[in-house]
């Protein structure tokens, strides 16, 4: 096996694993305000790649399904977030687990029935042809997915630092009852970490079906290997979320080579298992000393 | 309490006689297909509900366990003579093993995080069916004929009758277990995982030993499914299947063997239910009127919150319009499903079972259980020389957190039969002190001995066990058990049965035992009438003195007490001060974190003055309230102001 070829399938692998990323990213961001994820995150994903894929049979241009995609993943988000985990939180118990579960069959269900079962192509005006860069072929679709994810992140990461509203968000992340009193609304907070979280899957949706088209169940596999980043890496880790998530797109091809393309999944799984067991905070996660 | 029996007992009776009945009048093979179903999921779902419904953790793992069982089986009668019987013992041996395995690591693991690590555990399970093809045949299914039962050649009947008769045996274990300390300690858990460790009980063995049985009945009702479908295929035991188990617990009603029964009938029937349109209108028709009805009731009352009396009826609102509207409603199957358990979850969160045995029990005016006659004190708290010896020393204790030390070098003595207070600013290190002391952290350095022999670092449970109870400042009560439970729980010496004999039933006599100990130590601090009240229900005070009953039931050589006091109103610092007096004449050794000055110069034998992690002084309560570096450390530095500083006035709360 020559290097070249490994090297080609560890950064094929590394540019799928931003997606992970991405979508783990979006579990940092409500993790952060409420301690809660959506564990239907995976139907978000999928339900706004459909959608946008609506638009975009009904003729409308890329660029404009783009922002309007994002628009619906934003409102599934606050639809989530008032359906599934505002109750739960309210009552400081962990019954969104279940709600999310549910509300995610719901829209699997809904897009089985609307847009059918099949697996579809998703149109894109990014070129797939690939070009030759250091030695290994690189496509303009799998660098489109790159920089889209890096500059939303950063987008987000930079509003969260600088803007009155992102600092809000960073003490509500702290100590709720601390911003409580301070006049910061927990509950708006929360609404707006889920509004990006779900602008976040949207994204990812967008980004990721030219490659993987749209079918329902495009987003299950993703959004497990999506819990593995974001628990592998820490629930309050940032940008720890973009190496661990690379880390496993490059491993995850390697073992489908190396192993057997049915396989392809086990590491993510076998990974988020033992770090759960060795450091339930993740790898870049904060320890927290226990308190009575 | 005959008329509890009668009722209860005789509800189950009557539900597997009829169940066993039912073959005799149904020929339809269809439907008896259906009853087999209900018996297998039946098990499933009870297994599910340890760790569900008594955990109370979200486990996403048993469809695994259910395809693992059922794999099991089908290699061990295809490729062993062992027959169905090795095979109804073999696959709930390996999944029990694997859930203890999968335990261990998701052992430290709450909520989310341990609802992915079960989530990744069916996604694993699923590939290994897939992959392991020379084992498993793979994805293009596992044939497998079912074995005769010791040489009787087993019809659909008779099988039947096997996956009913093994459904009782599974129902009358697992009450028998759950309505043991075994059961107790898993709700304890969920309620207060530091307290159950703090109690000597133990987290760790309990977590695992719950998920451990809980996936053994998925591996026994995955032998069943294999015998029944007789084939098997890696696609029917993915995510989607646990989701559905879940939900079916969930909606049955967590925590009751009958809701787990409900919810296996809902998920055995739910395919038919959908098939028939007319069925299916009315049936959503009726969940929108039962939404409507309780929402708006709920609303009246205040018991809801708006969105909790809303929410369904929209969600069942939706069903009744879909139900007109949409042509096929099989194609939505899980849409529905999702409908009702939303409507369930947010609008019923106790599920069908748990709202209808209360409603029952109202209707039908069960009494509770009666309680025996409370143990003689004596018997339970034997009293201990008060012979003034050394019994607690601290060594050069320090605790660093990175750069600040919270404990810094503080060596006490405590003797027994003494009150012994520690006193100190806030942040003077005295909850770190006893935190460190009582395991909850592992010291940086130094050495805890209880009478000469070093006490175990870093383990409650270990600490516990060593003779050193403790309450808590923030209570951590086990909020849904009763103050009974709540003793109960803690209690030590008197649980002996070994975990076989327990299942059979035949730890009754010790739980017995065990009742009328802990009622003895909730009238000891004054709590003998709300033996029945949830914890949760009980006034702030009440709480405050359960924690020390709890504590007692450790029968502890010495019982630490993080600021019992705090927070009560004057006539309950005046019980409270009372109870003290009385637990310290049974000859226990208090070590009394307080800040209320009065509590400690009436109670106090020898008292501790910490100020940033090290001791400033220590003497009789007096000696210690006039010490400069301790009226320093409370006011400030007087200086040359006041050369005789007035010592605080008693009752004053220095803090």
């Amino acid at each position: 096996m020559p290097a070249s070829i490994v090297a080609q399938m560890a950064i094929s692998g590394a540019l799928m694993g931003l997606v992970y990323a991405l979508i783990a990213y979006g579990f940092q961001l409500t993790y952060a305000t409420s301690k809660s994820i959506n564990f239907g995150q995976g139907e978000l994903v999928m339900v706004s790649a459909f959608f946008s894929l609506t638009l975009l049979d009904l003729g409308l241009s890329y660029w404009l399904v783009l922002p309007a995609g994002l628009l619906f993943g934003a409102a599934l988000g606050l639809v989530v977030e008032r359906a599934a985990v505002r109750l739960a939180l309210e009552q400081k118990s962990e019954g969104w687990i279940l709600l999310t579960i549910i509300l995610g069959l719901f829209f699997f269900s809904a897009a089985e029935n609307i847009w059918g079962r099949d697996d579809r192509p998703f149109p894109t005006p990014i070129p797939s042809e690939s070009f030759h860069v250091f030695g290994v072929d690189v496509t303009p679709l799998e660098l489109s997915v790159a920089v889209g994810v890096l500059a939303v992140m950063g987008l987000i990461e930079l509003l969260k630092r600088k803007t009155l509203l992102g600092k809000a968000f960073e003490a509500v992340s702290v100590d709720r009852d601390a911003g409580e009193l301070m006049g910061i609304s927990a509950k708006r907070t929360v609404m707006l970490s889920y509004a990006l979280s779900g602008t976040v899957a949207a994204l990812a949706g967008i980004l990721v079906s030219p490659i993987t088209t749209v079918g329902p169940t495009m987003a299950s596999a993703l959004v497990l290997k999506a819990f593995s980043v974001a628990v592998v890496a820490g629930l309050d880790s940032g940008f720890g979320v973009v190496l661990v998530g690379m880390f496993l797109g490059a491993l995850e091809t390697l073992a489908s080579f190396y192993v057997g393309s049915g396989w392809r999944e086990a590491p993510g799984l076998v990974l988020l298992i033992l770090a759960l067991a060795v450091r339930p905070t993740g790898v870049f996660g904060k320890a927290a000393i226990r308190k009575v | 309490m005959l008329k509890r029996l009668l009722l209860v007992r005789g509800a189950e009776l009557l539900l597997f006689v009829s169940l066993a009945a039912l073959p005799l009048a149904v020929r339809s093979p269809y439907a008896l297909g259906l009853l087999t179903l209900l018996a297998i999921y039946g098990i499933l779902l009870i297994g599910l509900d340890v760790t569900v419904g008594y955990l109370g953790q979200v486990n996403l793992a048993q469809a695994a366990f259910l395809g693992l069982g059922a794999y099991t089986a089908a290699i061990v009668v295809t490729h062993s003579g062992l027959g169905l019987v090795g095979a109804l013992v073999i696959a709930p041996s390996v999944c029990f093993v694997l859930g203890a395995l999968l335990a261990l690591p998701a052992l430290r693991l709450e909520g989310p995080q341990f609802a992915l690590a079960t989530l990744s555990f069916t996604a694993l399970a699923t590939t290994a069916l897939n992959e392991l093809e020379w084992l498993t045949q793979g994805a293009q299914g596992f044939s497998l004929s079912r074995p005769p039962l010791l040489g009787h050649a087993l019809g659909a009947r008779d099988f039947y009758w096997l996956c009913m008769a093994l459904l009782a045996m599974v129902w009358i274990a697992m009450r028998n277990l759950l309505s043991s300390q075994w059961g107790r300690a898993f709700e304890a858990l969920r309620d207060s995982p530091i307290a159950t460790d703090a109690m000597g009980v133990g987290t760790y063995r309990h977590k695992v030993a719950a998920f451990a049985f809980g996936s053994g009945l998925g591996g026994l009702a995955g032998a069943l499914y294999a015998f029944n479908f007789q084939y098997l295929q890696p696609q029917s035991f993915v995510y989607e299947l646990t989701v559905i188990l879940l939900l079916g617990v969930v909606l049955g009603g967590r925590k009751s063997l009958w809701g787990a029964f409900v919810g296996a009938t809902l998920v055995a029937l739910l395919p038919n239910l959908l098939s028939n349109r007319t069925l299916f209108q009315a049936f959503s028709a009726l969940g929108l009127a039962v939404a409507l009805a309780a929402g708006a009731r709920g609303l009246v009352r205040r018991t809801m919150r708006p969105f909790q009396a809303i929410a369904p009826v929209v969600a069942t609102l939706t069903l009744v319009l879909g139900g007109l509207v949409v042509e096929n409603t099989e194609d939505w199957r899980k849409a529905i499903f999702a409908l009702m358990l939303f409507s369930v979850v947010v609008g019923l969160p106790e599920g069908l079972m748990g709202f209808a045995t209360r409603f029952l029990a109202q209707l039908l005016r069960i009494a509770p259980p009666t309680l025996p006659p409370a143990s003689p004190l004596d018997a339970v708290l034997p009293a201990r020389p008060a012979d003034g010896a050394v019994l607690l020393e601290l060594r050069d204790l320090r605790r660093h957190f990175g750069g600040v030390k919270a404990v810094d070098g503080v060596s006490l003595s405590v003797r027994a039969g003494h009150v012994h207070g520690l006193i100190g600013p806030n942040g003077s290190g005295k909850s770190t002190l006893v935190n460190v002391v009582s395991g909850l952290y592992t010291p940086t350095s130094g050495v805890a001995l209880l009478r000469g022999s070093a006490l175990p670092q870093g383990s409650l449970v270990r600490v516990a066990r060593a003779g050193v109870a403790r309450t808590f400042q923030n209570l951590q009560l086990f909020t849904g058990l009763t103050a009974l439970e709540n003793v109960m729980v803690a209690l030590t010496g008197v649980y002996r049965a070994p975990l076989p004999f327990v299942l059979l039933g035949l730890g009754r006599a010790e739980d017995r035992r065990a009742r009328a100990d802990a009622l003895a130590l909730l009238e000891l601090v004054g709590l003998g009438d709300e033996a029945r009240t949830p914890a949760k229900d009980l006034t702030y005070g009440a709480q405050r003195f359960l924690e020390i009953a709890r504590a007692l039931a450790r029968k502890p050589e010495v019982l630490i007490l993080d600021e019992p006091a705090a927070g009560l109103a004057h006539p309950d610092v005046v019980k409270q001060v009372e109870i003290i007096r009385r637990i310290r004449q049974r000859g226990v050794t208090i070590v009394l974190i307080e800040h209320h000055m009065d509590v400690v110069t009436q109670l106090c034998d020898v008292v501790t003055a910490l100020d940033g992690g090290k001791l400033i002084a220590e003497g009789t309560p007096d000696e210690v309230k006039r010490h400069p570096k301790v009226i320093e450390a409370y006011l400030g530095n007087v200086g040359d102001v006041a050369t005789e500083p007035a010592p605080p006035a008693a009752g004053a709360r220095i803090s």
